[in-house]
Parts: C-alpha cells; sequence; structure tokens
C-alpha cells in the first residue's frame, strides 16, 4: 500500500485482495493476512463514507475563513 | 548610428569624445530624435485591440490609452476624423483601432510624446473578441498552461468542495442537485463572486485562490448558468487562467456556454457542460452504491476469513489425528506382513514335506529294484560257483569209474613215484576203499 492511503487506493487494495482469496491459490497464513488488511481497509473505507454521510453542511467562504481564524487551526 | 552619425556631421561638428566610454558620440539629441522619429514611422500600420482608458478631447486631437493585460500604448486621433466616427468612449470599452506609429522629437521648448496615431476606430464586436481569444489560447497552450491542471490527482470522494459562483444564479441549486444525485452530503464551501461582470476575473481569481488556500478542500467547481460571449469574458482572463493553472487543488469548470469555449474549460482539469455534471465529476463514486459495495465486500472477507478459520481447525484436527492414524496404519501392515510370512511359510513346509514323501517313495522304490537284483546276481553267481564246484568234485570222478590213491592216512598219491615210496597205499572207489601194495619197484 502507497504512504498516503486514499479511498480509491483503498477501494482497489480491496478488490485485489478478494480477488486473491477468491483464486483459492492463497495458503492459510496469506489468507488470514489478506482478511486481516482487508477488514482495515474496509473500516477506513467506511469511515469515509461516514464523513460524506452524516449531512450536506454549507459554509461561506468568508465563514470558514473567519472560523479559522477565531480557532487558529482547522475546523 | 551611421545615419545618426551622417545626420550629425552634416549639421553640427561632433563635440569631443568622452574618454570614459567606448560608445560612438556624443550625437545632437535632436539628430538622434529625428532619426527614431523616422525608424519609428516605418512600422507596418496595424490594427490593434484593447480597452480605452483616459479618454481626453482637444480642439485639434483627441488622446487616449488603450490597455490590456499585458501592455498598453499612447493613442491619438485627428478630432474631426474622430467626431465623424459618432462613437462616445468610456474607461473600459473594447476597441478595435487601425494605424501607425509616430513620434513628436520635441524642441527646444516643447517636450518629445509618442503615439500610436489612430487613422480607424470602432468597437470590438465578438469576432474581435474571438479572434483575440484565439490568439492567447494559442499562446497559453504553447506555454503549456492547459496541462497543469490536468496532471493534478483528482479525489475519488472528497469530504470538502469548495464552489465559486454567483449568489443568486441558478447554478448554485444545480450543483447542490448534482451533489445530491451522487449520494454525497459532505462539507460545502461556497465562495460566492459575480460572474456576470466580464470584470470579474479578479475577483474570482481571489476566490479560487482562497478557497486553494483551505487545506480541507480538496476539489473546486466554478460554475455558471451560461451566457453570450461578451458575458462569459471574465472567464477569458489570462490572469484568471494563470491563477487556476497554478492552484493546487483539481479545478472544474462549467461555465455553461456550449457554442464557444472560454480558456478556463481549456486551463481547468475538467471542463462540464453543466453545474450538474461538474458535480457529479467533482464526487466520482457514487456514494450510495459505494456503502452497498463496500458492504459486499465486507461479507465476502468475513466469509473468507470464517473459512480460512475452519480450514485451520480441520487442519489442526486433521494433524492430531495423524500419529495414532499413522500407527493403525503400519500395525496394520505389520500384521498383514506376519499373515503372509506365515501363510509363505506353511506352504513352503508342505511342498517341503510333499517333495520329501516323494523323494521317500522313489527311494524307496529305488533301493528295492537294488537289493533284489543283488540277490539274484548272487545266487546266480553261487549256483554257477556250485557247479564249477561239482565239476571239480572228486566223488563225481569216482564216480564215472576212476580210483583215488591214498596213502594210509588218506592223503591222495598223485604220482607214481608218490606211490613207490609210500608202497603201502589205498586205493578209494566209487563203493569202498581197498588196501594195495605198490611192488613193481622191487622186481627192478
Amino acid at each position: 500500500m502507497n504512504t498516503e492511503r486514499t479511498y480509491e487506493s483503498a477501494v482497489a487494495r480491496i478488490e485485489e485482495i478478494i480477488r486473491r482469496l477468491d483464486s483459492g491459490e492463497a495458503d492459510l497464513r496469506e489468507t488470514l493476512d489478506l482478511v486481516k488488511e482487508g477488514r482495515d481497509l474496509v473500516e477506513y473505507c467506511a469511515s469515509e463514507l461516514e464523513a460524506v454521510s452524516t449531512g450536506l453542511q454549507e459554509l461561506r467562504l468568508e465563514e470558514l475563513v473567519a472560523r479559522l481564524e477565531r480557532t487558529g487551526s482547522a475546523p | 548610428v551611421d545615419a545618426v552619425e551622417r545626420d550629425a556631421t552634416a549639421s553640427a561638428p561632433p563635440a569631443p569624445a568622452v574618454h570614459e566610454s567606448n560608445l560612438p558620440g556624443p550625437f545632437p539629441v535632436g539628430s538622434y530624435a529625428a532619426q527614431l522619429q523616422a525608424r519609428l514611422r516605418q512600422f507596418a500600420n496595424v490594427q490593434l485591440i484593447g480597452e480605452v482608458w483616459g479618454f481626453r478631447a482637444t480642439r485639434a486631437r483627441v488622446y487616449f490609452e488603450l490597455r490590456d493585460e499585458r501592455g498598453a500604448l499612447p493613442c491619438s486621433m485627428w478630432r474631426t476624423d474622430f467626431d465623424a466616427l459618432g462613437v462616445d468612449l468610456a474607461d473600459g470599452l473594447r476597441l478595435v483601432v487601425g494605424g501607425g506609429c509616430d513620434y513628436y522629437p520635441g524642441s527646444s521648448t516643447s517636450s518629445p510624446s509618442f503615439t500610436f496615431v489612430v487613422s480607424e476606430l470602432r468597437i470590438a464586436g465578438e469576432g474581435d473578441l474571438l479572434a483575440q481569444l484565439e490568439r492567447l489560447r494559442r499562446r497559453l497552450a504553447a506555454e503549456g498552461v492547459f496541462e497543469l491542471q490536468k496532471r493534478l490527482t483528482r479525489p475519488c470522494l472528497p469530504k470538502t468542495i469548495g464552489v465559486v459562483t454567483g449568489e443568486q444564479g441558478k447554478a448554485r441549486d444545480d450543483v447542490l442537485a448534482g451533489l445530491r444525485r451522487k449520494g454525497w452530503a459532505g462539507r460545502l464551501v461556497w465562495a460566492f463572486a459575480p460572474v456576470q461582470d466580464r470584470r470579474a476575473a479578479g475577483q474570482i481569481a481571489a476566490a479560487l485562490r482562497e478557497l486553494a488556500a483551505i487545506p480541507e478542500v480538496e476539489i473546486v467547481i466554478v460554475a455558471r448558468g451560461g451566457g453570450s460571449l461578451a458575458d462569459l469574458f471574465a472567464f477569458c482572463d489570462e490572469a484568471l487562467c494563470r491563477t487556476v493553472a497554478l492552484l493546487r487543488v483539481p479545478v472544474i469548470a462549467s461555465v455553461g456556454h456550449h457554442t464557444d469555449r472560454t480558456l478556463i474549460d481549456d486551463v481547468a482539469a475538467v471542463s462540464c457542460s453543466t453545474p450538474t455534471h461538474a458535480a457529479e465529476v467533482a464526487v466520482p463514486i457514487d456514494c450510495r452504491a459505494a456503502r452497498a459495495e463496500l458492504a459486499a465486500d465486507a461479507r465476502r472477507l468475513h466469509g473468507h476469513g470464517h473459512r480460512a478459520i475452519l480450514a485451520r481447525a480441520r487442519t489442526l484436527g486433521h494433524l492430531a489425528r495423524a500419529p495414532s492414524q499413522h500407527l493403525g496404519r503400519q500395525r496394520r501392515h505389520l500384521h498383514q506382513l506376519l499373515r503372509e510370512l506365515r501363510a509363505s511359510a506353511k506352504r513352503a513346509v508342505e511342498d517341503g514335506r510333499s517333495r520329501a514323501a516323494v523323494h521317500l517313495l522313489v527311494l524307496r522304490r529305488t533301493t528295492a529294484r537294488g537289493a533284489s537284483s543283488d540277490r539274484d546276481r548272487r545266487r546266480s553267481e553261487l549256483a554257477r560257483l556250485s557247479l564249477a564246484l561239482a565239476a571239480h568234485d572228486p566223488e563225481r570222478t569216482l564216480a564215472r569209474g576212476y580210483a583215488l590213491i591214498q596213502d594210509r592216512e588218506g592223503a591222495p598219491l598223485a604220482s607214481a613215484s608218490a606211490a613207490r615210496v609210500a608202497r603201502e597205499v589205498r586205493l578209494r572207489f566209487r563203493d569202498g576203499t581197498v588196501p594195495a601194495r605198490v611192488t613193481d619197484g622191487d622186481a627192478s
């Protein structure tokens, strides 16, 4: 996996893992390792999807800038 | 320089040379200015397009500047020619002017000035704008400005999207509709800017820069609902295009003009025909479908994991049973070998016994045959010997009429001399013995 994980790279890796598992060529140890990696990736993707599922949040640029200036950090 | 030198030589003697400089001269400035005027007047007459600024009229001439984003020229026109056109010039009006360069060399009492002498003037039309646009497009393309945004990686699932659009326009609703269609419900940052005014390019560029400066913003949509090319000219601004090209985030342009493509369409990462489409492109995946697919993937992974654990348990069980099964197999094998060995030994003994019986029988028969033959042979030999002995028996000779001469003791006398010696002899016949005396010896 790349050091910078993205949703698309995670999905691509999950598909790759499932193809490998479906092939039946992975031995027991590899299967267990792949399943563990796949579950981690699914959790990551689920959290990414959750971030765009909680309800549309609309902000005006100036509101966001003011908020950033108040907090001095990311919202 | 040669012309200036020639002109200067004809008009006045050259001044003493400046020792510190290697340059030719010094020449009278008026001569140089006259040569400059002549040289500038050799420039070809052309048409220029730009925006008018600082228009002012005098009794004889009108003056204004023609500007664009890359430079400006002072222009002048005879007042009578200008009045004949019947146009009113205001700052910012886009003009096409025709004419050529001129230079007023001034004098000892008047200042010099450069001007583009306008002989033709008209307000720029759409064709002029398009021609200008094409020239700019070719230049930006040659510089590679259009490629920079295309190299950026667009996020598959942005969590924060920036949108530059007019606050009152329909584009805003269209963007929201497009995002809803993708099931996307993240954070949307609106940067409202005038998008109808062709002078709005600076504000649009500023809004883009501010959005791109927010780290959370992953992609920006520039949306507008359409309009004439003149209205859209803000999106052909060179400075705006260069701003977009250098942004760190991908820009999706949806300026909404179907027939004439604006320059921001070329420079953006993606150009879309409608704001709805731009929103859909900003979120490439369908979030609802992605959730369903992710759930399916999770189930498949769970299934594989479950089966793998069962397989491991089976393998462990098999491994645990393997030693006893192996021993059992070996034991059964040994028993089988033992049975075969016993059977083989039994068969061998029986075979041996059978062969021994046969041998014994053969031996007996052979022995029996040998013993009988020897006895007969010996019996026959005995008979033969008996017959031979019988042939030499003296009794049989006596029986045939012969007599045996014996001395008194009974010993046979086989010769006449022995008989003479003995004197007294016995004559043995078949039927008895007769004593006798030898007498011939006395007579001799």
